[in-house]
């Protein structure tokens, strides 16, 4: 479930580890659930945070593609009393007013004025306004963070969405922020969002690197024949309202765990539900050729040196009990006759008594190793 | 070769007539000289050394790709590096962190050899000894005993124990054998270029030039993770390249090793072809799904696996025969939760119930099928 991830971000931090991060990736065709996973994830987190389960004790949201009431809006459905929002969440808004345009339009016309700051009343949004700036967005987050509480406590950082940012900076700004932020001492974890169909392929994959997990929101069906058949509307239909959540933690073991679930859209609400089909297409690419062990353990030898093999004489003075699978060993002798003489390699002197239908049987030697190089040749003397 | 002891047969004329005294010597400063004139450092890991067929070559550029998901690529480097220290090479790493000199902190301190490992290693020594007096039974055509490595002779053991260590990744390396030691770090997150790191590899390569037959001190590189995303060179493709190439020139003609590791996935295809045709030995990490049962169910061991390492490219400058390797792909184990080993992956037993065997009877009776004369 998406509890899984939520979890992982909670409990945050350890000592001398950098935070976890978690990566969303959704894509244009399921774009609208990709934004509700990430809602969900915030509004999860924010709950556990308002609980006082967390590590952190507030949550900071870099808002680029929503206005921050619509979080605010979704976090109250979600149960979250006013006091709570104000006393864990704070959104750093990026949205209205990223390059600053309309405090400059505002400036230009009210001159006279003494010009505020376009704020609004809300205490824990701020408006920002140089999102060129890096640099400037990491102190930022870093001073929102520190004002939750007296003293050094944790907080946690939700990015949304990376996609946006990227029209304003950089690759390897963003990932040194995102590092930055790992890194720093009073964050515990970090979880954005990026559109994979948005950018160069290389580009998601470079944020995954500096994810601890990456959860992947694919379309349920996807459309064989993307945009042939325009009347086509029940694959997006259906794509706009449910959708394949699937989660690659790393864990500490140094293996990655897979997790899948379905993820879709009731009223106004986001609900995740255990995937029934999980997808082995997956494991298929990672099986490598793998050889047979043919080696032998000692138990192993010792064992086949017992294996009682049938058209053998057991060398210890009983009559031949020959062994053809059908019947148990006594009757088997008395049916000698009805075997048939097809493997007969050397003619050895049977104990009993019977003229036709003899098998006579020479086990190979045991010195000799199963498919082993040796020319049947070397024998002879020429 | 001529090196083979008391085997007249090896003597083959087409042999470069290689004198050995150096053998022991050799031991002390970590360097191993191989047929054809190599010469080889030890990877940190015994296992990889015995894959590539003695260890890293001197003069090459090893090349490590990253997977994004697991960090053992790290672990490969600290081996790397702590038997650097451990056999007081020069070391020069750089990485793309702000601090790489905490790296060094967590470099592994060798396995004091305890009793148990001594056993080990006699036992693996005596098999390969006995299997060697066999040989002398067994009528051998002479030109193939030239191609018997030496590795696997008894009384090379004590050699082979000092030139390659197990490693302990749970016990850091002591203080004192960083401190007294020639390592210097560069960090090449907050760099704009990578010059300033050519600039730093080739003092430091100047100072260990490859004469033949001369002083076998052995510099090792490693540089971790070089197109990192947050590096803001991250984007100047082709630098990355150039530089890539400038180190190899620099290091083919000098007597050390490098030892590169990138995430591959974030270059595009083109690059990372590139990168991978510049590197001499290639080798890529490879994550193990946890917890998946199809695996378990093919593969032996699969409980103790951290995860798969492929060996792409082997080194090979002094000859034209190529290395041809048993197995590519090998399981990367911690044996005891501290020392790493490699091995090969092995098909678990399949219950005789299940797939393959019908599989084998229903391709049997298809082939019967179609042999209608």
């Amino acid at each position: 479930m998406a509890e899984a991830v939520v979890r992982c971000l909670r409990d945050g931090r350890l000592d001398g580890e950098h935070a976890p991060a978690l990566a969303v990736e959704g894509s244009l065709q399921c774009c609208p659930l990709a934004a509700g996973a990430m809602l969900h994830i915030a509004a999860a987190f924010a709950s556990q945070v308002a609980a006082g389960k967390a590590q952190a004790r507030g949550l900071v949201v870099v808002a680029f593609d929503r206005s921050p009431l619509v979080y605010l809006e979704f976090m109250r459905r979600r149960s979250l009393d006013t006091n709570a929002l104000d006393r864990c969440v704070r959104i750093l808004d990026c949205y209205s007013d990223p390059l600053g345009w309309k405090q400059k339009i505002q400036n230009q016309q009210h001159q006279g004025n003494s010009a505020k700051q376009f704020s609004t009343n809300k205490e824990n949004i701020t408006v920002y306004r140089s999102v060129k700036d890096v640099t400037k967005l990491m102190s930022s987050v870093t001073e929102l963070g520190g004002g939750f509480e007296e003293g050094k406590k944790y907080f946690s950082v939700a990015v949304d969405s990376i996609s946006s940012m990227l029209r304003h900076a950089s690759v390897p700004s963003i990932s040194g922020l995102l590092t930055n932020l790992r890194s720093h001492e009073q964050v515990s974890s970090i979880f954005w969002m990026i559109h994979s169909d948005l950018h160069e392929p290389k580009v998601p994959r470079a944020f995954e690197c500096l994810s601890t997990m990456v959860a992947c929101v694919e379309p349920a069906l996807v459309d064989p024949v993307c945009g042939e058949s325009p009347g086509n509307l029940s694959v997006l239909e259906q794509n706009y309202s449910k959708a394949k959540f699937i989660v690659r933690l790393k864990r500490r073991n140094g293996r990655v765990k897979h997790l899948y679930e379905d993820l879709y859209i009731e009223g106004n609400d986001i609900k995740f539900d255990s995937a029934p089909s999980v997808s082995i297409e997956v494991n298929q690419s990672l099986v490598p050729k793998a050889q047979f062990n043919l080696e032998l353990s000692e138990k192993e030898r010792s064992d086949r040196a017992n294996v009682v093999l049938p058209f053998e004489h057991q060398g210890n003075g009983e009559p031949i009990r020959i062994y053809d699978g059908r019947r148990s060993l006594p009757e088997a002798q008395r049916d000698l006759s009805l075997t048939a003489p097809a493997l007969v390699d050397e003619i050895k002197a049977p104990k009993s008594g019977t003229a036709k239908g003899e098998i006579h049987y020479f086990r190979d030697s045991d010195d000799e190793q199963p498919d082993s190089d040796e020319d049947p040749d070397d024998d002879l003397d020429i | 070769m001529a090196a083979a002891g008391g085997r007249t047969l090896g003597r083959s004329s087409f042999s470069r007539a290689t004198s050995n005294p150096v053998a022991s010597s050799s031991g002390a400063s970590g360097v191993k000289i191989g047929p054809n004139g190599a010469a080889f450092v030890s990877s940190g890991i015994p296992d990889l050394d015995r894959i590539l067929g003695g260890g890293f070559l001197l003069g090459s550029v090893v090349m490590i790709m990253e997977d994004a998901d697991v960090p053992h690529h790290l672990l490969l480097l600290r081996c790397f590096m702590s038997q650097g220290v451990v056999h007081k090479q020069p070391l020069l790493f750089s990485g793309a962190m702000k601090e790489p000199r905490l790296f060094l902190g967590t470099l592994p301190a060798p396995v004091s050899s305890s009793k148990e490992d001594g056993r080990y290693r006699a036992m693996g020594a005596a098999a390969s000894s006995d299997g060697q007096a066999n040989d002398e039974g067994l009528r051998i055509a002479w030109q193939y005993k030239k191609y018997f490595g030496d590795d696997s002779r008894a009384e090379h053991k004590d050699n082979k124990q000092e030139f390659s260590n197990d490693f302990d990744l749970r016990k850091p390396l002591e203080r004192h054998l960083l401190n007294g030691q020639n390592i210097e770090c560069v960090s090449i997150q907050d760099a704009d270029t990578l010059s300033g790191l050519q600039d730093c590899c080739t003092s430091f390569l100047s100072k260990l030039p490859r004469k033949d037959g001369g002083s076998l001190t052995a510099g090792r590189i490693a540089i971790q993770s070089l197109c990192a995303p947050q590096c803001r060179y991250f984007e100047k493709d082709w630098d990355m390249v150039s530089f890539i190439r400038s180190l190899k020139a620099m290091v083919r003609s000098s007597n050390s090793v490098a030892v590169i590791t990138f995430p591959s996935t974030v270059l595009s295809n083109s690059f990372c072809k590139r990168w991978q045709h510049l590197a001499d030995t290639l080798l890529s990490i490879k994550a193990i799904p946890d917890e998946d049962k199809d695996l378990a169910k093919l593969l032996t061991g699969y409980q103790d696996m951290v995860g798969f390492l492929r060996v792409h490219k082997v080194a090979q400058t002094n000859s034209q025969v190529p290395v041809i390797l048993e197995a590519s792909t090998l399981s990367l184990k911690l044996r005891k939760r501290r020392s790493l080993v490699l091995e090969r992956l092995n098909q678990a037993p399949v219950d005789g119930s299940s797939g393959p065997s019908s599989a084998a009877s229903s391709s049997c009776s298809s082939q019967g099928s179609q042999l209608d004369f």
